[in-house]
């Protein structure tokens, strides 16, 4: 009797093999949360160095719209405004056309059609957002150059650039959300009389809305957060836009040309940072609305 | 007769629209691929860029590509799947296991700038790691982990919780129903998930213009020690990446021919992420058809 | 056979590809009736009432006469989704969108172009009753349907079929998914409704289709094997393949 109960009471090597699992999964997890921690930590205190430590003020910061670092004015509306320009335009047209595409591809096309769509959708979703950048430079840059006069660089290429990259991963999203759409729902309305629209426009699409908005804002974050591809078309001139084919410049693209020109520490330095810090906290407000659209997603 | 005409109307126009849209993404890759492939040939593939005149190849950024990708991945698949395990396995329903959900979502949501701008003041500043191929490895890890762990945690999720309890019943420990039954099981999606993230940090730059750099000093291929500076293994030398290059000779280059390099440099990548794609397919579905055997 | 007939069926035979399933089923279904279908799983009686308002155009070659008022309605030039105004139909699952419940009920009153709010509201209530919803949901009208249990959710969405006024309704293994309880209450239901509409209900569960229908029809294979009053098919089966899947020998 005690014999088994000092059997059932001690570590095995089963046990102590489950210990050690344990512990490296934990630890792994454990370095992610750190390292999430130590990333908002630092960004934030080298984001408020601007304000803490030289005393900038903050209001001049976020509505002034002059922004000349060697002249110690740091206004960042100018890259605040154009960042959300150049997206919300680039949302704004893409929405519809990754709406419709993905009706067209699950709901209208043969499935034999999706052999090919796929990988096609799969590879432009992959495709590194320099080469779109690039597309954008040699292509995009001096048609429209051509068609408005001017040099071409601005908003409207910047949009161009961000619509081209998105549309894919948005086309891509909405598509698996309609295919969450029960496929009872579109028997079922059928069986009311409905035509292959009414269904798709009374009930596949309003089911599957927070999806949608999902894929929408999800891509918008995404074109928020690029740096390179708008970088290379914009024009870079950190002033308040005046026009589709102004030039202009973004959070990220004054980032991306300003970093490795500034000394550390310096004033202009730690505005960049301030820049980060707003694209950061502008990455947190997106997840915050992509949580609420899956929230709303559910009922 | 009103809905049916709607339906035939909007039917049109939904399919014109789509395939408006389909045409235009589709020029765009095909205009890549016409543009560029007739620029790839094995000089280009296998000779060194030049800084100043034409006919520069780009050996070193493709090799630089491949071995961050290997680099990162080395760093961030265990972590992610250690992590994953966690999350799948052992994480228990509280708030602390949803905030680190939300840690992982927050980190997924980061802008790759962002991300790099973060290892350029840890890894290159702090660490003292200066422009390197290790820092570069770190900035594309954490951008890296998020995704993976998401996709290695959907990847055990999907075995059946029968034969986890199968495992327990038989008295192994937990840690080994998830080591030897779930993992298996869950190969394919891991590995299918694993190759997909390597293709999508193989053609990323904004993270590593201010972590691996944007200079790529000679190196020899036939110095195999990894701690001699001019190495092409040693993880501590600067290494300008394939989109890290076409970027830089576009706004900043003094090559002549510019668009040749670009564009052949743009047709590499593309081709190598459809490869990415193709193999974890591939992958995929070969480990899925040997299992069921 | 002196009761009037809602539909009829004749010489139908359907494929799906080069696979027959249906071969020359001919049949009368009686107006204001219940009548059953049974069989065996993959016997075609779920294909037959699936072709019945053409709910089987994009997945098969449907061939043979199918007569509503004296039009044969399996013709390319019939308006399919007139047809299934008139011919409604119950899936096995109950399948309400994820919609108000009331939203739910005027989905196919708002198809067919209805605005007035006081036709709506009417029919609400008045498909409503006839699927024995009205007093457990009248209150939460707005509520989301998809919060409704299941057997409540079966009976919206007859509720929702009834709502177009239809002549015939079809179901597909209507409680297959519910628990008896629910089960129940929608065979009280149906056997209320047949006095306004006729019913062609595809069923398993033998102890349904005698408890509710007045007339059944046996498939087997894709053939029809015997049609008739119900008590006669159960107590006095003419075919014996009848006799046998009814004593449990297949099936």
């Amino acid at each position: 009797m005690d014999e088994l109960k000092k059997q059932l009471t001690t570590a095995s090597a089963e046990s102590r093999q489950e210990w050690r699992g344990k512990l490296i999964s934990y630890l792994a997890i454990v370095i992610i949360g750190g390292l999430v921690a130590t990333i908002l930590l630092f960004l934030t205190s080298k984001g408020l160095a601007l304000f803490t430590k030289d005393g900038y003020s903050l209001g001049t910061f976020l509505t002034s719209s002059n922004w000349q670092p060697s002249h110690h004015f740091y206004g960042a509306l100018p890259m605040i405004v154009t960042s959300f320009a150049v997206t919300l335009l680039a949302g704004i047209v893409a929405l519809p056309l990754a709406l419709v595409s993905a009706v067209a591809i699950t709901e209208m096309l043969p499935k034999r059609a999706n052999q090919w769509i796929q990988p096609v959708i799969e590879l432009l979703v992959g495709v590194p957002s320099v080469v779109y950048g690039y597309v954008g430079l040699t292509v995009i840059v001096p048609r429209l150059g051509q068609l408005f006069g001017g040099t071409g660089f601005g908003i409207l290429a910047a949009t161009c650039v961000l619509f081209l990259m998105v549309l894919p991963t948005m086309t891509s999203m909405t598509i698996d959300n309609l295919r969450r759409v029960p496929k009872e729902y579109r028997l079922a309305s059928a069986g009311l009389g409905a035509t292959r629209w009414q269904t798709i426009s009374r009930v596949v699409i309003p089911s599957a809305k927070g999806g949608i908005l999902t894929a929408m804002i999800f891509g918008m974050a995404r074109a928020f957060g690029e740096a390179l591809a708008v970088q290379m078309v914009i024009g870079n001139a950190a002033v308040m836009p005046d026009g589709l084919m102004s030039s202009a410049a973004t959070l990220t693209s004054v980032l991306t040309t300003g970093i490795g020109n500034t000394v550390m520490g310096t004033t202009s330095n730690n505005a960049l940072w301030s820049l980060a810090l707003i694209l950061l906290l502008m990455s947190l407000a997106f997840n915050l609305l992509l949580r609420l659209a899956a929230r709303k997603g559910e009922h | 007769m009103r809905a049916e005409k709607v339906d035939k109307i909007a039917t049109t126009v939904v399919l014109a629209l789509a395939g408006l849209t389909g045409l235009a993404v589709v020029s765009f890759l095909v205009y890549l691929l016409v543009v560029g492939l007739p620029n790839v040939s094995w000089h280009f593939l296998f000779s060194p860029a030049e800084s100043f005149k034409s006919g520069g190849g780009i050996r070193d950024q493709l090799f630089n590509s491949l071995y961050l990708v290997v680099l990162t991945m080395l760093v961030s698949v265990p972590l992610a799947l250690c992590a994953a395990i966690y999350l799948s396995e052992y994480a228990p329903q509280n708030r602390l296991t949803a905030l680190l959900r939300l840690a992982i979502e927050v980190l997924s949501s980061l802008p790759s700038v962002v991300i790099g701008l973060f290892g350029y003041l840890v890894f290159v500043l702090q660490f003292g790691l200066d422009f390197s191929l290790l820092a570069g490895a770190l900035a594309l890890t954490i951008l890296n982990l998020p995704l993976l762990t998401r996709s290695c945690e959907d990847a055990l999720r999907q075995v059946p919780a029968l034969q986890r309890q199968a495992g327990l019943g038989l008295g192994m420990s937990k840690w080994r129903v998830t080591t030897k039954i779930v993992l298996p099981a869950a190969l394919s999606g891991i590995i299918t998930g694993a190759i997909l993230s390597a293709g999508r940090i193989f053609g990323e730059a904004a993270a590593l213009i201010y972590t691996a750099g944007q200079s790529a000093p000679a190196i020899s291929y036939t110095d195999w020690n990894p701690f001699s500076p001019t190495s092409f293994l040693n993880p501590l030398r600067p290494a300008e990446t394939l989109a890290v290059h076409i970027w830089k000779v576009n706004s900043e280059g003094l090559v002549p021919d510019a668009r040749a390099v670009s564009n052949g440099s743009a047709a590499v990548l593309i081709i190598t992420i459809l490869a990415f794609n193709l193999l974890a397919r591939l992958v995929g579905s070969l480990i899925k058809r040997r299992l069921a055997k | 056979m002196t009761e009037q007939a809602a539909l009829e069926v004749k010489n139908l035979h359907v494929a799906y590809g080069a696979k027959q399933v249906v071969q020359d089923v001919s049949l009368k279904f009686p107006a204001r009736q219940i009548t059953a279908m049974i069989g065996a799983s993959g016997s075609g009686k779920s294909t037959v009432l699936r072709s019945l308002n053409r709910m089987n155009d994009d997945l098969a070659t449907v061939t043979g006469t199918i007569n509503f008022h004296g039009l044969n309605i399996n013709q390319p030039d019939v308006n399919v989704y007139r047809v299934r105004q008139r011919i409604g139909m119950v899936f096995q699952q109950p399948t309400p969108f994820p919609l108000s419940i009331y939203e739910n009920v005027i989905y196919g009153l708002r198809l067919a172009g209805e605005r007035d709010r006081r036709v709506l509201d009417q029919r609400v209530e008045e498909s409503l009753r006839q699927a024995a919803l009205w007093d457990e949901v009248k209150d939460q009208l707005k509520a989301s349907a998809l919060a409704l249990s299941g057997g409540q959710q079966q009976r919206l969405c007859i509720a929702r079929t009834l709502a177009v006024r239809p002549e015939i309704i079809l179901m597909d293994e209507p409680t297959s998914a519910l628990d008896p309880v629910s089960t129940s209450q929608i065979e009280e239901t149906l056997v209320q409704l047949k006095e306004q509409f006729t019913i062609i209900m595809v069923t398993h569960n033998m102890q349904q289709a005698s408890r509710s229908a007045d007339w059944t029809a046996f498939m087997h294979q894709g053939r029809l094997v015997e049609f008739g009053p119900t008590a006669q098919i159960f107590m006095n089966p003419q075919e014996e393949q009848t006799a046998d899947y009814l004593s449990g020998k297949f099936g």
